[in-house]
């Protein structure tokens, strides 16, 4: 899932200050549940800023709703009512949520409370790791299912590089090394054959390098009741 | 209870049910009957059967805002001093058991008010062993 930090609230206070009406906007799916953005999160910043005594004068009024997904045009244009007066929105969604919302509104500011930070997993409760970069060309079947690309430092296609050390990475001892990962899972998967492949150099134009990306999903349906 | 509402404007076209991409919804034809069916568990809720319906008739809404079912009931217990809500009677049941009296239903605040006079009373035979131990 889309994981997203709340932004230091000092930030989130200079970047609403000049406005009246704020709108605090939550997102119903991904930010709900790595619980930064959800309906209750919008409740607790609203509390924040209106009681937490951080504008100097006129601090703005806040309204609360929420909305399943702040990054569907279309249910954004039909579902996110805007309460008369409000002079700006503020958004608990990911980067895609605060664009689309943008887009819908166009005349509206839509500021964004949230820095989208990775896509990750939920790996014991309450604690997200980063897991996946959408390069565009996943080579986890090579490599155990454990990502290079996402939790190597170096990004390493054919590691590890000289500093790992009892498993750790040299940037810091409390981060696993990745390769280390891959070849304890290939020696469990007993495919350490994968290991001795040399991958070649990886095609980054398939990934955010080549430009933004997009898709298209428009196939034949075939009944399956 | 169904979140998953259509309107009269509905035709049986079966758009939705071909375009979900959960499996959440499935129809039945008996006879000259056609019942649509969906599945709460397995709906993603992505409002593609709202977008790919030709009549409009999805209330998506329902399934944005949904309705609140009732999911268990239970007796209550309360502080017998302030009445905030501490346990459920079969708790007490099941403690009184455990400890082989019955304890006054007190809140942490009003249980530290007790004296140890007034523990010894509602707990004869622990408190004495507890206090000969000590």
């Amino acid at each position: 899932m889309i994981v997203g930090k709340l932004k230091p609230m000092q930030e989130i206070v200079d970047s609403i200050s000049e406005f009246h009406k704020v709108l605090i906007l939550g997102c119903g799916t991904c930010v709900t549940v790595c619980l930064t953005g959800g309906d209750k999160e919008a409740h607790v910043l609203s509390s924040d800023l209106a009681n937490g005594g951080y504008f100097k004068e006129n601090p703005p009024t806040f309204t609360v709703d929420t909305i399943e997904r702040q990054c569907e045009w279309d249910l954004v244009k039909t579902y996110l009512h805007i309460p008369p007066d409000t002079d700006a929105v503020l958004s608990l969604a990911c980067g895609a949520g605060v664009q689309t919302v943008a887009d819908v509104l166009k005349t509206l500011p839509v500021i964004p409370a949230l820095n989208t930070t990775f896509l990750g997993a939920l790996d014991e409760p309450g604690i997200w790791r980063e897991k996946c970069h959408g390069c565009g060309e996943c080579v986890l079947a090579y490599t155990g299912g454990i990502c290079p690309v996402s939790r190597c430092a170096k990004r390493l296609f054919n590691g590890p590089c000289g500093g790992s050390t009892g498993g750790k990475c040299e940037i810091n001892q409390e981060l696993d090394c990745a390769w280390h990962l891959i070849i304890e899972r290939l020696k469990a998967l007993g495919r350490l054959d994968d290991y001795d492949k040399i991958h070649p150099a990886k095609d980054w134009s398939v990934g955010r390098a080549g430009g933004p990306r997009s898709m298209e999903r428009i196939a034949p349906i075939e009944m399956n009741v | 209870m169904s979140f998953f509402k259509v309107s009269n404007a509905c035709n049986g076209c079966l758009a939705c049910v071909q375009n979900c991409p959960a499996n959440a919804l499935k129809y039945v034809d008996e006879g000259n009957r056609r019942t649509l069916l969906h599945n709460m568990a397995l709906c993603a809720r992505c409002g593609n059967c709202w977008r790919i319906c030709p009549q409009g008739a999805i209330e998506f809404q329902s399934l944005l805002g949904g309705a609140w079912d009732e999911v268990a009931t239970m007796d209550l217990m309360r502080c017998t001093v302030c009445g905030e809500p501490l346990y459920t009677s079969d708790f007490q049941e099941t403690l009184a058991e455990r400890v082989d009296y019955n304890i006054e239903p007190l809140c942490a605040l009003h249980r530290q008010n007790l004296s140890f006079m007034t523990w010894k009373r509602l707990a004869p035979g622990k408190g004495e062993a507890e206090g000969a131990q000590r």
